[in-house]
């Protein structure tokens, strides 16, 4: 087997034989990444109701349904009335913590069957077990939002403790909770965010994978036919919270 | 494709998928639709274009130090908990996978999609090694049922009609399948769920990896790239060393443009970055996180004439553009990767004398240039190639015979009026209106696909010649 260091010798010794390079940069990182992202929030305080008209447009242009309700008291509700028209009870959630807030109790008031997701201090085989059969047989999952981005309606989420990523992938309906600390405008600000997480290690940066959701699974590889839900959800729903959901 | 099918001779193949009916007209709506999105996505994103030299610049700086980003890359994965492998060759990197397999107890592996395990035809070398593999983007899972290959990088079954997916699904499952794209997919959603939560090991290939942080990134629209990386208990991901990128800053670039190039989408459906494995406080994901780094040819061509083509994003977007593509679709090339890009991927992996005919299976018309997001000049190597057919010597001798009489004949201008002045004379019985349309013998070739116009009653050089004598 080639070893790191003959790979390695292999690639130098090539590099060396390349002729008539031209000058070329990578991108230029944020110095300070951490306090760009403050200063992208704090810009947007102002004009984030511009960005949330933008993310609805692109968000509902990729199949996605949008919700604005004014407080969090009314998100069981809206929650709820999925899982009746689609006779749906099985509902998996993100641990309290993570989401922002303890909706369970007002989850079940609507007649819902709701599994909270462990906060994830013990990962033992059976665990494991006992969560992903969960999240496997749910109908739907609800989720937080670590960015949502308006340039193209995409739903950013990272994975860690009580935030599994299962969550918002194995049930046929996904249903995620915003507020406008989440917004952003663009994928440029998105690589500040994510620069910023990574330099500082800092939560939500617990878990090992970050991904970027833009609408419902989809696929056209037979007769290039748009299906949706073929592995992923079917559906997502994303409820904007007016007043904040930690507030 | 099989070793059988290309022992068919490439003009052969191209003729068969010229009479298929279906596959022509598959072939139109799926490429003039990807076309028109593709135009559409850019229209309404002007910043496309100068992103799409940045994404060029970012390439060719992460060349230039290639190896500096991959000993980053790998010491960051390392620090992860993740493993790193080295492979030269396809062979290698099949064993190593097998390897992996075997020592984790691994019986059935799910694959999302990948060109790079097509690449290394990993599949058989698994089952071979008594592991089932999966295909779980839907239409490699088709082609997967079919015994097949892929006919197009981001659109793998296009040629296949939904009725024949339907036998497909019925003869594999044993029962009456509605031909009904909606219905299919329901179909294999269910089976492949089960799959994805049964199998041992996930395997995938990467469309980027973030030196910086140490990250895997996978676009998939149907989800099947979380599924593999989420449920598993072992991820191996195998990418060419060339798709490396220093910084998450970088990878936003390539990401703004990507899903733009291949179906129009501003970003497709899921965009997953992977760091490693499971993490201690995470109730999912794998226990194991493997990444196959691959050679394969790429390395060489660091000081190469195909050094440009290491910047591909496979996007599929020259495809689409290509006439010739359009005209005979992947099956035909023969090879893993088709369409233009694939001509010069395929002299990469197979060395020059396996494009010896796909060399010339382009008209030059620079469409593939200008719809490749990092502008590739494909047109460029693809004369370079065939420039080094003809060094090589791979060239059929009679191409290389004619071309060296006609070498000296354009270069010595006593022998071209005489050779002028020969052929009015031996074109009689073949020209009509000025045209050659057929030639007797081993030239029908040449003149089959072609017209060659009849040298003119009189030249260019004589008609100057009378000139200059009149007006002296």
């Amino acid at each position: 087997m080639t070893t790191k260091g003959e790979f390695l010798a292999s690639i130098r010794a090539q590099m060396r034989t390349a002729r008539d390079l031209f000058p070329a940069s990578a991108a230029k990182r944020p110095e300070h990444p951490a306090a760009e992202a403050d200063t992208i929030r704090r810009e947007l305080a102002e004009r984030w109701p511009a960005s949330l008209e933008k993310f609805r447009v692109e968000f509902e242009r990729v199949g996605g349904v949008f919700y604005r309700v004014t407080s969090l008291d009314e998100v069981p509700a809206v929650v709820g009335r999925l899982a009746r028209e689609r006779e749906a009870r099985g509902l998996v959630a993100w641990h309290a913590a993570a989401l922002g807030a303890d909706l369970a109790p007002a989850l079940e008031a609507q007649g819902l069957d709701v599994h909270e997701m462990p906060a994830g201090e013990t990962a033992a085989a059976a665990e494991r077990e006992r969560v992903r059969a969960i999240a496997a047989g749910a109908d739907l999952g609800l989720t937080g939002v670590d960015l949502a981005v308006a340039e193209t309606g995409t739903l950013i989420l990272v994975s860690g403790a009580g935030r599994p990523r299962s969550t918002s992938l194995l049930p046929p309906c996904h249903i995620a909770v915003f507020d406008r600390t989440a917004l952003v405008e663009s994928l440029g600000q998105v690589g500040v965010f994510l620069e910023a997480w990574h330099r500082d290690g800092a939560p939500p940066t617990t878990g090992a994978v970050i991904n970027f959701i833009t609408g419902p699974s989809r696929t056209a590889d037979i007769e290039l036919t748009l299906t949706r839900g073929v592995h992923g959800p079917k559906e997502v729903h994303a409820i904007f919270v007016e007043q904040g959901i930690r507030d | 494709m099989s070793d059988g099918e290309l022992a068919i001779p490439f003009r052969q193949r191209a003729g068969s998928a010229m009479k298929d009916a279906f596959l022509q007209e598959a072939l139109t709506i799926a490429t003039t639709k990807f076309i028109d999105l593709r135009r559409e996505a850019f229209e309404d994103f002007p910043e496309g274009e100068a992103l799409r030299d940045r994404a060029r610049a970012i390439k060719e700086a992460t060349l230039q130090r290639l190896d500096h980003y991959l000993e980053t890359l790998i010491a960051n994965i390392e620090r992860l908990g993740g493993h790193v492998h080295y492979a030269k060759t396809s062979e290698e990197a099949r064993a190593i996978i097998v390897d992996i397999a075997r020592r984790t107890g691994a019986r059935m592996a799910v694959k999302s999609k990948s060109m790079a395990t097509e690449e290394i035809h990993l599949n058989e070398a698994l089952e071979h090694a008594g592991i089932t593999p999966v295909e779980t983007d839907l239409g490699e899972y088709i082609i997967q049922l079919a015994h097949e290959r892929p006919s197009h990088i981001i659109a793998p079954a296009i040629h296949k009609t939904k009725g024949q997916v339907a036998d497909l699904f019925g003869r594999e499952f044993k029962r009456r399948v509605e031909a009904d794209p909606e219905v299919l997919t329901k179909i294999a959603r269910d089976e492949l769920r089960e799959k994805f939560l049964q199998a041992d090991l996930g395997i995938t290939g990467a469309n980027f990896a973030v030196a910086d942080t140490g990250t895997v990134v996978l676009v998939t629209n149907e989800g099947n790239g979380r599924m593999v990386t989420s449920l598993p208990r072992v991820h191996v991901a195998v990418m060419g060393v060339e798709k490396v990128v220093p910084s998450l800053t970088d990878l936003m670039v390539f990401l703004a443009i990507l899903a733009k190039s291949a179906t129009g989408q501003k970003l497709s459906v899921y965009t997953t970055l992977v760091r490693g494995p499971r993490r201690a406080a995470e109730l999912e994901g794998p226990d194991e996180f493997h990444l196959v780094l691959l050679d394969n040819g790429r390395i060489a061509q660091l000081g190469g004439p195909l050094r440009e083509a290491l910047s591909c994003l496979r996007c599929g977007a020259c495809l689409n553009v290509c006439p010739v593509y359009r005209q005979i679709g992947g099956h035909a090339y023969g090879y893993t990767y088709p369409g233009p890009i694939g001509i010069l991927l395929t002299a990469m992996l197979e060395g020059s004398r396996a494009v010896k005919d796909l060399a010339h299976a382009s008209s030059l018309c620079g469409a593939c240039a200008d719809a490749c997001p990092v502008r590739i000049d494909i047109p460029r190597m693809l004369i370079e190639l065939r420039r080094e057919v003809d060094e090589k010597k791979i060239a059929p001798w009679v191409e290389r015979v004619a071309f060296t009489l006609l070498a000296r004949l354009l270069t010595r201008p006593a022998l071209y009026r005489l050779a002028a002045s020969a052929g009015r004379v031996l074109q009689r019985p073949f020209a009509r209106e000025g045209t050659i349309s057929r030639l007797p013998f081993f030239l029908n070739d040449w003149t089959r696909t072609r017209d060659l116009p009849a040298v003119a009653a009189r030249t260019f050089q004589e008609r100057w010649a009378a000139e200059q004598g009149r007006t002296r």
